[in-house]
């Protein structure tokens, strides 16, 4: 069980954005496989800096998968190889001796490298002043059980909104679209009474946010939703497509 | 009418161009393999059906002229997003994996797309714009057939039919916003199982002419 | 000298309602000259920033992460009180009140405990129009569970993300006050220093982490919510960047610290199992409402968990606590749980954690019912662990989660430097000695979106400020002082890396000012963090340069100011001459035992002022007053 394993790592090192990058191979001996990813990382950033090399940039926070700060692609794989799980949750275990890792950063026009494999991810928060919010001030919310939501809605409205924000979806999508992003913020506010009165100028202005950001168009491949450490499913994509020809056709929004 | 252009024009207002026009062409194939199965009738069944078609005079005009409008929206816009797509992501991965979402239909789109659209083009210019003078649309469809290089050509390109439609045809269900728990699994299956019939339906006719026809 | 928290008079009830009608009104006309400092995203500050600039009032926020959305508020999994009393079981705003303030073990002040109580229903309210997804019963109407030993069920929740739904709301509400152009945002910043200009603060110093550029930002009032100071200890269920710099450099420019030694270890998180571990994992205390905590009788005994036999297994908690068994509170459980490893009796790898067993619950209500109850925990246990808890007990062991201590702040969250407000984990107001369950996410939301608004505006009215701006002499002279400091870090070039010393100090804090101290330990940690701090920088290598992104700086810089600050939570323990709440000195305990608090001498905040370098910190107290609650001894045996 307290196995450890030997590694070779294919890193991609860029000192900042707008340099050329490439990728520099490194050993990580002796991991322990109940390390995290993160955990080996920093193992192997330690002895860079005693042999006074400058250690691999990662960003990383919360590391139980719960912040959405942390990710790179691993072996191609966002988050690595495991369904359903942030980087900093995936362990070595999951991996065997003598394995090549290629760790690249998120590639998307929209996240621009800041160093390594650390990305700009800006551009989420742009898609979410576009209009994922509710316009209510403190003070104006009426008593809470007065607005009652089913069970149902409220279930699904979660599943949406449970959304961290790590910008795996875009990263796996071939074609680098955010629609599984703007569909999660889209779906978890349309299915509540509360979401209803801004839904068609939400649905409207985030679509025109992220043809505006440089992310690509969706082609249903699903890739995303494979990827979603939180599993997010594109039936919020089909719901976000319904809002937004509801928006353009039905509503007076423009 | 500019709210109709911001509409049309938005990455979404496209990919519904592209659902609408993608779905319509699944029509069309249905009822271009309802006339193909006529080949199986015979030169004078086949004839009797072109005829007949022809008859309908200015509707075939509109049909065609609809379906050429139809066809390159579905190309131009196809193009459009496909260079949108290849420019977000101006560095590429250095080793590409799926997670299990891709299929060989929704990851080849634009590949098979361009095929099928050098198909059309080759596919118009011998059977459609053919020189009818000496020959029925029978003779000339049973010629060619009858040639091993355009039998295998045929063959090839209505596999990529195939692959194409597999994707686009429950795609273009998700793009319209139809996708429910309840009847997402049975679109899909009927997708596939649209792709069989459409590889299967067209693809099985030359093989037919070539071998239990004469020329 | 004795400190004023400025709690207005009157009846409890009517205290908070009177100050606010005390409170003068900035004209609306003006808020929007009035420039306001947050730093901090997180539920305190992302709800402080969006209702500022809902009333008008020009912010700038700042964030340590790469968007507001990641602050630590989001791990928070239990959920948040409200005094809503939906389940008809008998809750009151008094009821709240008094349960908060019993939990703290009577260490905090009736005025804030009470008024924080009083907000919380509207706390839901606004969360549910804001479109946080509550759970809610088949009816539609919202659903309540009851948590931390409460007798009533008064905990919302979404899943097992509250932190994240209510963060996720906070922060949609920030972006829209940034699109309204009423709030500017920093990601990427660091705070290094407060600027305070003719006593009264009036901007920060911070660092782009991208660029490293040294950045200066003026203001007419700052308010820091940058969460505790868990960290200190190296591991524990805090973030990656969680730190007590922004805290600990205001109180170095004369903000009082208030009861530092205050921190709550949390008795179910995933023991350590290696040298190379970052942080621990906190596992839901719900488990222990059907799990039974044990170890093997016999120390040393290194079986597998299924070949102890029954008699030979110690269910410790149901042999001293027998009325509240497994179910005791936090501080208790973790103190128990580190009182048998301590005699050779833990288990795993470590021999630091203990069995928390379903097996007699597996079997009583069938693994079906314990899965749905408990499934998504299990999984995370699995995931991390990679052991099945169905079929081999789960390993548990204390770890540090949250700090009660903060900066001194009085009743309208001002700290003793004019101008300075801090709100959330930030400050010590609301939990005593130790905080109950699924209240953290209350107080930051209250000190958010409904206490600082009104204070702030008390504040701005009440004084006449001038301008200024980041070209004035304070300004600069923070800013080199800030550049002088990474130039110090950069240049020691030795051979130890920032985390070594950080693991070290963490070990330190751990066994000497952690579940258990004593005066003898606490005297010599003191010592010893002298000695790590010199030796840091002396040997300390921090690589790569200050103008570029530079994790390994950013991480030096914290953990030489954690090495200070260790020194101040030590002499706040030594000072406090009782056991209560999340302190327990071993010289002030019962036969038994258990903690002796000292309702005569001890019934104060301790509040910290910085002397200068080298000079010892100047004590002051702030004596509680008790007027509404009698102090009751807590016992659970």
């Amino acid at each position: 069980m307290k196995k450890s394993i030997d590694l070779t790592l294919k890193i991609w090192r860029q000192e900042r954005t707008g340099e050329k990058g490439r990728f520099e191979i490194y050993r990580a001996n002796t991991i322990s496989q109940d390390m995290s990813f993160l955990e080996m990382l920093d193992v192997v950033n330690e002895e860079l800096t005693k042999e006074g090399r400058e250690p691999i940039a990662f960003d990383n926070d919360c590391r139980e998968g719960i912040c959405g700060m942390c990710g790179a692609v691993v072996n191609g794989r966002p988050h690595g190889p495991e369904k359903g799980t942030t980087l900093c949750q995936l362990h070595m275990r999951h991996f065997s001796d003598g394995d090549t890792l290629v760790i690249e950063p998120w590639r998307s026009r929209a996240f621009p490298v800041i160093k390594d494999l650390v990305t700009d991810r800006i551009a989420l928060d742009h898609l979410i002043q576009a209009g994922g919010y509710i316009s209510v001030n403190v003070g104006s919310a009426p008593e809470a059980n007065s607005i009652p939501v089913s069970q149902h809605h409220s279930d699904k409205s979660m599943d949406a909104a449970a959304c961290i924000g790590c910008g795996a979806c875009i990263a796996a999508c071939p074609n680098g679209s955010a629609m599984l992003f703007i569909g999660a913020k889209i779906s978890h506010l349309a299915l509540l009474p509360q979401g209803k009165p801004e839904a068609a100028r939400r649905a409207i202005r985030m679509v025109k946010a992220m043809d505006q950001l440089g992310f690509g168009n969706c082609s249903n491949i699903t890739e995303c939703q494979a990827e979603c450490p939180k599993e997010i499913k594109i039936v919020n994509i089909a719901r976000l497509n319904r809002e937004y020809v509801k928006a353009y056709l039905v509503s007076e929004e423009k | 009418m500019s709210w109709l252009f911001s509409f049309i024009w938005s990455s979404l207002g496209r990919k519904l161009l592209m659902a609408l026009t993608g779905f319509c062409f699944c029509m069309f194939l249905v009822m271009h393999l309802f006339g193909n199965l006529m080949l199986y009738g015979g030169r004078d069944a086949f004839n009797g059906y072109a005829e007949k078609l022809h008859q309908l005079g200015v509707l075939v005009t509109v049909f065609e002229l609809g379906l050429l409008t139809f066809g390159i929206i579905h190309v131009l816009t196809g193009s459009i997003l496909f260079y949108q797509n290849f420019a977000a992501r101006p560095v590429r991965y250095a080793v590409r994996a799926s997670g299990g979402g891709q299929t060989l239909g929704s990851a080849t789109m634009p590949y098979t797309g361009f095929l099928v659209l050098v198909f059309v083009v080759f596919h118009l210019i011998d059977f459609h714009f053919a020189d009818r003078t000496n020959a029925t649309i029978y003779d000339i469809v049973s010629t060619a057939f009858h040639d091993p290089f355009h039998l295998a050509t045929y063959i090839f390109v209505m596999i990529v039919v195939a692959v194409h439609v597999s994707h686009g045809f429950w795609s273009a269900f998700q793009t319209f916003g139809l996708n429910h728990v309840k009847y997402m699994p049975l679109i899909k299956g009927l997708s596939l199982a649209f792709a069989f019939v459409v590889g299967l339906g067209f693809g099985f006719i030359p093989i037919y002419i070539a071998l239990f026809r004469g020329q | 000298m004795e400190l004023d928290g400025h709690i207005p008079g009157g009846p409890l009830p009517e205290k908070w309602d009177r100050h606010r009608f005390e409170l003068k009104l900035v004209n609306p006309a003006n808020k929007r000259k009035f420039e306001l400092i947050v730093v901090g995203t997180g539920l305190a500050g992302g709800s402080a920033s969006a209702s500022l600039a809902e009333l008008g009032y020009s912010v700038k926020t700042f964030c340590i992460q790469d968007t507001p959305r990641r602050a630590h508020s989001i791990a928070a999994q239990g959920g948040i009180n409200a005094a809503k009393n939906y389940t008809n079981e008998g809750d009151s705003i008094w009821r709240l009140f008094y349960d908060t303030i019993k939990g703290g073990d009577f260490r905090a002040r009736e005025g804030n405990v009470y008024r924080l109580a009083q907000v919380s229903n509207a706390i839901i309210d606004h969360c549910v129009a804001q479109g946080v997804p509550f759970a809610r019963e088949y009816g539609g109407l919202l659903a309540n569970r009851s948590f931390g030993g409460a007798q009533v069920a008064r905990t919302f929740y979404a899943r097992g993300q509250t932190g994240q739904q209510l963060l996720l709301g906070a922060y949609s509400s920030l972006m829209r006050q940034v699109v309204a152009g009423r709030v500017k945002l920093f990601p990427r910043r660091e705070m290094l220093d407060l600027v305070v200009v003719k006593n009264r603060a009036r901007g920060i110093i911070t660092r782009n982490l991208i660029t490293g550029e040294i950045e200066s930002h003026s203001a007419h009032a700052v308010v820091l919510a940058t969460g505790g100071y868990g960290n200190v200890y190296f591991l524990s269920t805090n973030a990656m960047a969680s730190n007590a710099s922004a805290s600990y450099r205001c109180h170095k420019k004369g903000a009082y610290f208030a009861n530092p030694c205050f921190t709550q270890i949390h008795p179910t998180c995933i023991p350590v199992h290696g040298t190379y571990q970052s942080k621990l994992t906190l596992m839901s205390e719900s488990l222990r409402n059907d799990g039974r905590v044990w170890v093997p009788k016999n120390p040393g005994d290194r079986r597998l968990p299924g070949e102890i036999p029954e008699p030979e297994r110690d269910y410790y908690l149901e042999r001293i606590y027998p009325s509240f068994g497994n179910l005791v509170p936090r501080d208790v459980a973790s103190r128990a749980a580190k009182a048998q490893c301590d005699q050779g009796k833990g288990v795993g790898e470590t021999g630091l954690a203990v069995y928390l067993d379903f097996a007699d619950a597996i079997r009583r209500d069938g693994r079906q019912a314990i899965e749905k109850k408990y499934g998504n925990l299990f999984q995370m246990y699995e995931k991390i662990t990679g052991e099945d808890p169905y079929e081999v007990p789960m390993m548990i062991y204390p770890a540090v989660h949250y700090t009660m201590g903060g900066l001194w702040v009085d009743y309208n969250l001002m700290s003793t430097i004019p101008g300075l407000f801090v709100l959330g984990e930030a400050n010590f107001s609301d939990h005593g000695a130790n905080r109950l369950g699924a209240s953290a996410l209350m107080q930051g939301l209250a000190d958010g979106y409904f206490i600082i608004p009104y204070t702030m505006g008390g504040y701005l009215t009440s004084v006449s400020l001038e301008e200024v701006d980041a070209s004035c002499p304070d300004f600069r002279e923070a800013g080199l002082l800030a550049k002088e400091r990474i130039h110090r870090l950069l240049s020691v070039n030795g051979k130890r890396t920032v985390d070594e010393f950080h693991r070290k100090l963490g070990l330190i804090m751990w066994d000497y000012c952690g579940m258990s101290r004593s005066n003898a330990g606490l005297e010599k940690a003191k010592g010893i963090i002298q000695q790590l701090r010199s030796e840091f920088w002396e040997d300390v290598k921090v690589p790569g340069r200050n103008e570029s992104f530079n994790q390994s700086l950013e991480r030096a810089g914290r953990v030489a100011d954690f090495l200070e600050f260790a020194e101040l939570m030590v002499d706040d323990a030594l000072a406090r001459h009782e056991s209560c709440g999340g302190h327990f000195n071993e010289a002030y305990q019962t036969e038994e035992a258990e903690p002796l608090r000292d309702d005569q001498n001890c019934c104060h905040v301790a509040a910290w002022e910085y002397a200068g370098e080298g000079k010892a910190t100047v004590f002051h107290k702030e004596p509680l007053v008790f007027e509404n609650v009698s102090l009751a001894r807590r016992s659970y045996k």
